[in-house]
């Protein structure tokens, strides 16, 4: 079995197009689930037990179900409630409320483990709600929040090809098709693997350069043992 | 239309043999994925450079890429590495071996927390080094990281849903199978989104315990 390369040569604007449209989805999902996280991280620190609770419920049912399992339930239930919208467009829906649970979850953490005498501090100084939140709470939660948001978005990027499943053309469903065509699997799902494989390493550029902005690189851990560096460290290069 | 409970309760009774086969696809993919990605933590440590490089390639590809991919790569393109295996248990390697290394690389992280002075002691009493990860590190190691290969456990469970795009006939499957002949997709859907979060609800509460009794001991 060989790698044949004309799959590539003679595919390629479609999986071009594909990965655009991947990009453009995740894009969409990451400013859309950021905005729902925000939205309610910020209820969930209203002291009424009823919004409390349903949070939790959004939570637990957003991240406790397979995401292709929330796809076909939006893809599916939006007619019921005599909405009807194009594939693309449910399921970026979809993404968008996936991504909002697990960002909510970061937002929701790191605020928790914000010390009240912050909060009320800046209030002692005379800063409003409004402006207490700005420049104080909302800063701190940023930076600690910044990696795992990250994780969360890779993890996004992958998920966004589970809706080749109700046919939106992204970069999967475009290599299913391509499949069809040529009958190379092997080659047509490396080349789209390939770069999938990519957009990651974008995704981990882009919050280095924005921690390097931020200033919140990591401090030089301490040395470790002989014993230690043979047992408990799985790479030569790891300090 | 709406929504119409008669035919959701019936759905709900049709599919819940098809949890089990969820649950099982789940366990077996989830066993072999905790014996590999030891095996594979074990390895690396013994640093031998090639070696090292190829499973650090490896890792990066399947940390990198979409799960769905994986389980393309394995169901329809292994065949023509002469590697024909069948849906069921394309779909079992390939979600056990993204698993596996998601749970190496977590015990990656905790072994950095496991305190020396056990393995000085063990040294010092001339045990051979696969001893030592067999009898010294590997207890501490697991019962720190028991909470994480529980939250490990439900995402293996959610993954067996995708083998349902492999023509593997568990829960979504089945639903989108029930919803098909009746022309009703919706309700059986949310059937098996309840099956799959009660499962998931019983797999967070077991964390959460564990949490707590491991908090409580540490003290």
């Amino acid at each position: 079995m060989g790698f044949d390369p004309n799959v590539v040569l003679d595919y390629w604007p479609q999986f071009l197009e594909g990965a655009a449209l991947t990009v453009r989805i995740v894009a969409v999902a990451l400013v859309g689930g950021l905005i729902l996280a925000a939205i309610i991280t910020a209820a969930s620190f209203v002291r009424f037990a009823p919004l409390k609770a349903l949070i939790m419920v959004y939570l637990a049912v957003v991240r406790g179900i397979p995401f292709i399992i929330i796809v076909f339930l939006v893809h599916y239930g939006m007619p019921f409630a005599g909405i009807r919208l194009p594939a693309l467009t449910t399921g970026t829906i979809a993404l968008t409320l996936f991504a909002s649970a697990y960002y909510a979850e970061v937002l929701r953490a790191t605020g928790l483990a914000l010390p009240q005498g912050q909060w009320d501090s800046a209030r002692a100084v005379g800063m409003s709600p409004g402006e207490a939140v700005r420049h104080v709470i909302v800063p701190q939660i940023l930076r600690p929040s910044l990696p795992p948001l990250t994780n969360y978005t890779m993890t996004m990027t992958k998920e966004s090809s589970v809706l080749s499943a109700i046919t939106v053309g992204e970069l999967t469903y475009q290599g299913l098709v391509v499949q069809g065509n040529t009958f190379a699997p092997f080659e047509v799902f490396f080349v789209v693997a390939g770069i999938y494989w990519i957009i990651p390493a974008l995704i981990a550029r882009a919050t280095l350069a924005l921690e390097r902005k931020l200033g919140m690189e990591e401090n030089a851990p301490g040395t470790l043992s002989p014993l230690a560096r043979r047992y408990l460290v799985l790479d030569r290069r790891e300090r | 239309m709406s929504f119409s409970f008669g035919f959701f309760w019936e759905s709900l009774a049709d599919l819940a043999p098809y949890a089990l086969v969820n649950l099982q696809l789940g366990a077996i993919a989830f066993v072999l994925a905790v014996t590999c990605g030891t095996l594979l933590t074990i390895v690396r440590s013994f640093k031998i450079a090639p070696v090292n490089m190829v499973i650090g390639v490896f890792i990066s590809f399947v940390r990198g890429t979409p799960l769905i991919i994986q389980i393309f790569l394995c169901f329809y393109a292994l065949p023509s590495a002469g590697i024909d295996m069948g849906p069921m248990t394309a779909g079992i390697v390939a979600i056990a071996l993204n698993s596996a290394v998601f749970i190496s690389e977590l015990q990656r992280g905790s072994l950095r927390a496991l305190a020396v002075g056990q393995l000085e002691a063990a040294t010092a009493l001339g045990l051979s080094p696969l001893l030592i990860w067999a009898k010294v590190i590997l207890p501490q190691l697991f019962r720190r990281i028991v909470p994480m290969l529980l939250n490990e456990a439900t995402i293996v469970v959610k993954g067996t849903a995708l083998l349902s795009i492999i023509t593997v006939v568990e829960l979504l499957r089945a639903a989108q199978q029930i919803g098909a002949a009746d022309f009703r997709p919706f309700e059986p859907l949310v059937g098996a989104a309840l099956y799959f979060l009660v499962i998931n609800l019983v797999l967070a509460t077991a964390t959460e315990r564990v949490e707590r009794k491991i908090a409580a001991e540490r003290r």
